[in-house]
């Protein structure tokens, strides 16, 4: 009988996955993911390119959060910084969109040294006060920049054409994202399992014990945050494109709260918990908005007006909900459930 | 020269009202360690709550204030009961995050409770003008700097003789200790959080008073901000001499470099000053063990 899941070699440590039927199962949900644009009609559609494009963020923000134990109230600061990359690149220079991908990277990682270098040299909360300053003055910023930004008029993004390849239509967008999406998971998964990888949780463990270890803090930290910009501002360039129009205004604050919330939701440090706190926070609103018109038209009215607000107080509900009750987010549940499954009737 | 009395002034009169509200941010970092994310927004409750009573109840200023501090206190003490003290022995990274979930409830709460138009508090006094010199300053300008200065009098002389105040710094400096010796760590806590509900709350008040309530007003908590980072996230009163500071610099920068400036002036000094002294400039260097 199984009486457990042991790891005998270092290898089993770190593999992708720890057992055979995972990949199967991946390989279910990607087919799945790739007819899914043939069959949903165009209003769920929209919500597949969201909760995809809303995944690699929330994986960006992983590395950082999840990863290394440090919080940024700014990552909407990079989302935006990546779309205007992104943007300015193409729209206005007329380079090609992989170019533009690569500067959605780079203008959103540079900003992050100049706000990470002197915040990151200190310990705890800090990185918390200078990311939310960050995302604060960045809107300032741009605004006054207009002979790039055009200011608060903002730049069309048309959706892009790769290699030969055009992404116009929205079947094709989701497999630009669905692509971006896989590629970030497994990136994330291998930066989890490399020595960097290690170095940062190990910060987030136990900063003093993995400085006596060799770790060197500042740059790790360091490492982790532009990484973690870099991943966001890639997302922030396909957000970009899917508005196909970027400005400040699409970028609101509410945005860094969803990320923590999907982290929270799903589960520090894992990447199947920001898959899974993904799918969940872009789909409650619209579930609560389904459960609550079931009751009266009335409630349905007070949702598309106050749209933003309820939004906003559902995300911090299910944050508070979720630390007080199920520090370990879903993927605690997930965990819970599969050792009930396979030790029943016994508990453990 | 009068335009940089005016500016002068004026700042001090802004930065007054930061300081309170960082001084409530000061309070609870001191007594609990936690930076409490939803300060700014627990200040425009207050407020909205003191107008609610002034266009409902009574227009009189005593009436209005006594409403705001019993309101305050409830709140605070509320807050500390029902969503922080579960969570008592977490993690601080957990509790951080609950106050920002609490910012986030409270902030859109607003809408449903009030509105989203702007309102002005009106109960009689605070928008006349004082000319001094040739130079005009309004009442409430005058109001807010005295009450700040009284209350930073007030404070200091509350920690360095009263039996309670001993017993928060005794718990802010080792609460195991303060445990042992007989001192409840919950109600220092609740204590604390009634505290700064009402002096932030006093700060929203005399916000709302010379400028306007709106949903916006929660961004005060973030202009509070670099003025309890600059005075030193421990350092009640030094907060208080920060927020003058941080209104003095805001209000400089937006008078002679541009009105971008003032937005973005306390969160630069924020950076300068995390360079600089991240204990801030009356806080205490953290001295770590292993």
């Amino acid at each position: 009988m199984r009486t457990g899941d042991y790891k005998q070699t270092y290898g089993e440590l770190v593999a992708l996955v720890d057992s055979p039927p995972v990949w199967l199962w991946s390989a279910v949900l990607v087919l799945a993911l790739v007819v899914a644009p043939y069959v949903l009609n165009a209003y769920a559609l929209s919500f597949l390119i969201i909760i995809l494009i809303t995944m690699v963020g929330a994986l960006g923000l992983n590395i950082l959060t999840g990863y290394t134990g440090l919080i940024s109230l700014g990552h909407v600061g990079f989302l935006l910084t990546g779309a205007y990359g992104y943007a300015v690149l193409v729209s206005k220079y007329q380079l090609p969109p992989l170019v533009g991908f690569l500067g959605a990277g780079i203008v959103p990682a540079l900003a992050s040294l100049i706000v990470g270098a002197p915040s990151l040299r200190l310990k705890g909360l800090y990185l918390a006060i200078t990311t939310l300053a960050f995302s604060f003055i960045i809107n300032t910023v741009i605004l006054e920049a207009r002979w790039l930004t055009n200011g608060a008029r903002g730049i069309a993004v048309p959706r892009p054409e790769i290699l030969g390849l055009s992404f116009e239509s929205d079947a094709a967008f989701t497999y630009l994202c669905l692509a971006t999406a896989i590629l970030t998971l497994f990136a994330t998964l291998n930066i989890r399992r490399s020595r960097v990888g290690r170095a940062f949780v190990a910060i987030r463990d136990n900063d003093t014990a993995a400085r006596v270890m060799g770790i060197n803090l500042h740059a790790y930290k360091l490492l982790a945050f532009v990484t973690s910009a870099f991943i966001t501002g890639i997302a922030g360039a396909l957000y970009g494109i899917y508005l196909s129009f970027v400005n400040v205004e699409g970028f609101p604050f509410l945005l860094s709260i969803e990320a923590l919330a999907i982290l929270i939701v799903g589960g520090l440090g894992s990447a199947l918990g920001a898959v899974l706190g993904t799918v969940l926070i872009v789909l409650l609103p619209e579930a609560t908005r389904l459960v609550f018109s079931l009751f009266s038209a009335q409630m349905d009215a007070m949702f598309t007006t106050g749209a933003q607000e309820l939004k906003s107080m559902l995300y911090g509900l299910v944050i508070i909900l979720f630390l007080r009750f199920q520090p370990r987010g879903l993927v605690g549940v997930w965990h819970d459930l599969k050792r009930t499954w396979v030790n029943w009737p016994l508990r453990y | 020269m009068q335009y940089f009395v005016q500016l002068l002034i004026s700042g001090l009169a802004i930065g007054a009202i930061y300081g309170l509200i960082a001084m409530g941010f000061a309070v609870i970092y001191k007594s609990t360690g936690l930076v409490n994310f939803a300060q700014g927004e627990m200040t425009m409750i207050v407020a909205y709550i003191a107008w609610t009573v002034s266009t409902t109840v009574s227009g009189n200023i005593f009436v209005v204030s006594l409403a705001a501090i019993l309101a305050a206190v409830v709140l605070g003490l509320v807050i500390e009961r029902v969503v922080m003290r579960p969570m008592l022995g977490e993690p601080v990274f957990a509790t951080v995050m609950v106050t920002i979930g609490l910012a986030v409830i409270l902030r859109s709460s607003i809408n449903f409770i009030w509105d989203a138009y702007p309102h002005g508090l009106d109960v009689g006094v605070g928008r006349g003008i004082v000319r001094v010199g040739g130079i005009g300053v309004r009442t409430g300008q005058i109001a807010v700097i005295t009450t700040l200065l009284l209350l930073l009098a007030a404070i200091w002389a509350f920690f360095r003789y009263s039996k309670t105040g001993v017993a928060m710094r005794a718990v802010a400096a080792d609460d195991r200790t303060a445990l042992l010796m007989g001192i409840s760590a919950t109600k220092v806590h609740a204590l604390a959080w009634a505290a700064s509900s009402v002096i932030a709350g006093i700060g929203g008040v005399f916000f709302a008073l010379s400028y306007d309530l709106s949903p916006a007003m929660f961004q005060l908590g973030l202009k509070a901000f670099p003025a309890t980072i600059l005075g030193g996230l421990d350092a009640v009163i030094g907060s208080g001499v920060g927020g003058l500071l941080i209104g003095l610099t805001e209000n400089l920068a937006g008078g002679y470099i541009s009105s971008g400036m003032k937005e973005v002036a306390g969160f630069a000094m924020i950076i300068v000053v995390l360079m600089i002294r991240p204990f801030g400039l009356f806080g205490e260097r953290d001295i770590e063990r292993v």
